[in-house]
């Protein structure tokens, strides 16, 4: 790392900075956004700094690395509003230009008051108070990037061997699932405001860390004796959270259904499918028009009872896989772009059907008082029940994939994603095994579509926009492509932690945009990677550090 | 007994004409070789036998069957497996979930396991780094992966595309001993070559392709005494 990345990166955070600048964030949030900022910073020096691969730096120039890329991103940001405040100051309305961009951003920014700022008091004694923050988050950063190398380095000579770190590592889910339980007992103040947000958060700490531990398992055994517990920990979860928790981690598990699906078509087979919606809404109609009461589908038909939630889903199930296929057909002599370009197409398509097609859906009324399950003459149609379901689907789609990944088929499928005439020649059939990754992958998202128009009671076309493809493909690619738990770890990240703040939700694409950036500069694999995926992509690094460690 | 027969073929890259009225048999327990110089035409040969390519005129017979209404894939089953030009190994796969690839169609547990012995008896190194990333591999590690998984479809006739390509002079050397041990134990080979001098060796016939059309056919001692072949291709004046 020399001094020239080192302004690249304190570059790089300007921007993402300035993006969220431009945003509105620090109108909308007040003078918290400097806290923000500053802990954004601390971050992205700790990634810039981590991930060049040298550790031979020593623990100065790590520092200095991290205080220029924060006097960097500081000065950068210092200028900006200097000219705006001036702007500001001589009445120029930049808000006509810069949406955002009022007096009170300036304000939150440099610690005055609106009104001063329109007087032209001076905002430099803010702005030196910003660089100088912002330098200190970098060096922090920087230092804490020491503790991070020497860390992994720990890791990888020690951690396999020395007990202690790895129940530490091991036990951390258990402390968090005690955490949780705590905020349940009477009397016991954790100091939330909100405490069934700070429980959900525990939670989602709860199944990461417990992610992290399953995959720091060093046997299968092991690995298997941690997947058990986990599970049995999360079926009594909704036992002792709320109504609200119990409703976003039921969303939170249909879109890990739908996550793991697109990872076979995506992940596994490496065909770009960008209108994955299509076949979720395919199943959430289908289920929806063959058993609402006043389905506009079938409603002449006076035989007809409709259809219950298990009937439903097989029809939604074959519905979806239908739709694969029929998808797949088209596209299977496509490749790349071209695919992803028919694909959005298809997802576009399918929701203008159910727009425009309104004798058959009921158009933009949607379809309305879709039944819920019932199992034993319980209704489940609340959070607790969907929640239950969801995760039973999920655990379901899991073992299936698992199941198909580590057949031949899986194997085909890999061999498809590196060199399709090769593996035409290896005497794979590309028609059949590209039309079962589109299939299989089409009917988990069917199923997840039953599912929802069970919990969302009334279903419209605006549910099934390009924005779910986009969210689903988001979090594969943040938790890790080809990896059961990195759907886990993506869906809750993308679709739970925008669901509890519910202030940042506006701001929940450009979150996107910003950590996909990020993941890709940094991290390609994605958080919880298949180790296959991971190996592909570290290749180099491998090889570079088995060398060394043969000398 | 003329295992593979290849008649009067044509076949197209859109307009451009790549093999013009091609014709060559192979005859089972066969070496053949087809010889040629860059763009003759020589890989378009082996991906019409192979099915990638459909000709638009002529027929491919292979064991005494016309080829014509197979895909790819059902060729493969037919019995016919190959080397691709530029070896073609799945580089981010393991060396055993490539050659477990090459045995895709099969489904005899047993068959498959004794093949996986053979290939790792025929090479050892591929044995050693069987959980390797292919892609890590070296050259000529990656051209034995490449047979081994060509191996592993257990084909009566195996089409090989310049196995000698980007190698240095003693691995060559030993690739064109393998053909030969290969061939030794029964499979057919149809070898693509640039390099006419050893082609020519390990062969029992060759055909020389000029511009998509077969100039030169006769048994290898010939080939090798030929002026024009020895002028073109052998590099002796
Ligand atoms: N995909 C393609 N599209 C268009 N033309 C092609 C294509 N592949 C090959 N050709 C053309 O067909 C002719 C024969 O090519 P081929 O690859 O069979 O040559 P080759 O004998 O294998 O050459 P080399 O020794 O360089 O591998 C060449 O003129 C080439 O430019
Ligand atoms: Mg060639």
């Amino acid at each position: 790392m020399n001094i020239r990345d080192s302004i690249r990166s304190g570059l790089i955070t300007f921007g993402l900075i300035l993006f969220l600048n431009l945003l509105g964030l620090p109108r909308t949030f007040g003078s918290p956004t400097i806290i923000l900022f500053t802990v954004i910073v601390g971050l992205l020096t700790l990634l810039f700094l981590r991930d060049r691969h040298d550790r031979k730096y020593d623990l100065p120039s790590s520092l200095l690395n991290g205080a220029i890329i924060g006097i960097v991103a500081g000065l950068m940001l210092s200028l900006v509003t200097f000219i705006f405040a001036r702007m500001q100051a001589d009445g120029i309305q930049v808000k006509n230009v810069f949406a955002q961009i009022f007096p009170e951003h300036t304000a939150a920014l440099t610690g005055i008051s609106a009104d001063d700022v329109i007087a032209g008091v001076s905002v430099l004694p803010g702005l030196i108070k910003l660089t100088g923050l912002f330098m200190i988050a970098g060096i922090l950063g920087g230092g804490a990037t020491r503790l991070f190398t020497e860390r992994t380095q720990a890791y990888r000579t020690q951690l396999a061997t020395s007990s202690a770190a790895r129940w530490l590592v091991l036990g951390l889910p258990f402390l968090f699932y005690a955490l949780f339980l705590s905020l349940k007992i009477e009397g016991v103040d954790i100091g939330g405001s909100d405490e069934n947000i700070l429980g959900l958060i525990f939670i989602f700490i709860f199944i990461a860390s417990a992610l992290f531990a399953i995959r720091g398992a060093n046997s299968g055994r092991e690995r298997i004796v941690y997947s058990i517990g986990l599970i049995i920990l999360i079926l009594i979860l909704p036992q002792l959270t709320d109504l609200f928790q119990n409703a976003i981690l039921g969303a939170v598990a249909i879109f890990i259904v739908m996550g793991i699906g697109l990872n076979i078509v995506v992940g596994y087979a490496g065909l770009l499918d960008l209108g994955y919606v299509a076949f979720f809404g395919i199943g959430a109609y289908s289920y929806a028009l063959l058993s609402a009461p006043k389905s506009y589908f079938l409603v002449n038909l006076p035989w007809f009872g409709g259809l219950t939630f298990w009937t439903g889903l097989p029809v939604a199930l074959l519905m979806g896989v239908a739709a694969g296929v029929l998808l797949g057909i088209p596209v299977l002599r496509m490749r790349g772009d071209y695919l992803a370009i028919v694909t959005l197409g298809f997802g576009e398509i399918i929701r203008l059907l159910m727009l425009n097609l309104r004798d058959y859906t009921g158009g933009p009324g949607g379809v309305l008082n879709v039944p819920s399950p019932i199992v034993f003459g319980a209704d489940l149609g609340n959070p607790k029940g969907i929640l239950y379901l969801a995760m039973l689907f999920a655990i379901v789609v899991a073992f299936l994939t698992t199941r198909l990944r580590d057949s031949r088929l899986g194997r085909a499928w890999l061999a498809l994603r590196e060199d399709e005439d090769v593996a035409q020649a290896m005497g794979i059939n590309l028609v059949s095994i590209k039309l079962m990754a589109f299939a299989s992958g089409a009917g988990f998202a069917a199923v997840a579509g039953a599912l929802y128009a069970a919990r969302q009671v009334n279903i419209f076309p605006d549910n099934f926009t390009l924005l779910v493809s986009i969210d689903v493909l988001s979090l594969i690619i943040i938790g890790g492509m080809g990896s059961i738990e990195g759907a886990v770890l993506g869906s809750l990240a993308l679709i739970g932690l925008p669901e509890i703040l519910r202030s940042v939700n506006e701001y929940r694409i450009v979150a996107y945009g910003a950590l996909l950036i990020i993941m890709m500069i940094l991290r390609p694999e994605g958080l919880l990677p298949s180790a296959r995926r991971q190996r592909e992509l570290h290749s180099e690094d491998e090889t570079v550090e088995s060398a060394s460690a043969a000398d | 007994m003329a295992l593979l027969v290849v008649k009067d073929v044509h076949t197209y890259y859109g307009k451009i004409h790549a093999l013009k009225g091609l014709s060559l048999t192979v005859d089972e327990g066969e070496i053949v070789t087809l010889i040629g110089a860059n763009g003759a035409g020589k890989t378009t040969t082996l991906r019409t036998i192979s099915g990638v390519l459909k000709p638009r005129d002529g027929s491919v017979e292979f064991d005494n069957e016309d080829l014509a209404s197979f895909r790819a894939h059902e060729i493969v089953y037919k019995g016919v497996s190959m080397v691709p030009e530029g070896r073609g190994i799945f580089s981010r796969l393991t060396v055993f979930e490539n050659l477990d690839l090459g045995a895709y169609h099969r489904d005899d547990d047993d068959g498959i396991k004794q093949d996986f012995e053979k290939v790792y008896s025929l090479f050892p190194r591929l044995y050693e780094r069987r959980k390797q990333v292919a892609g890590t591999l070296s050259g000529g590690e990656q051209q034995m992966l490449a047979t081994g998984r060509a191996l592993m479809a257990r084909p009566r006739l195996m089409l090989m595309d310049e196995p000698s390509m980007g190698l240095a002079p003693i691995l060559v050397e030993s690739i064109f001993d393998t053909i030969h041990e290969i061939n030794q134990e029964g499979t057919t080979i149809l070898l693509v070559e640039q390099n006419a001098h050893m082609a020519l060796q390990v062969a029992h016939r060759g055909y020389v392709l000029q511009t998509g059309e077969i100039v030169l056919h006769d048994s290898a001692e010939s080939l090798r005494e030929n002026e024009m072949v020895k002028k073109a291709y052998l590099g002796m004046e």
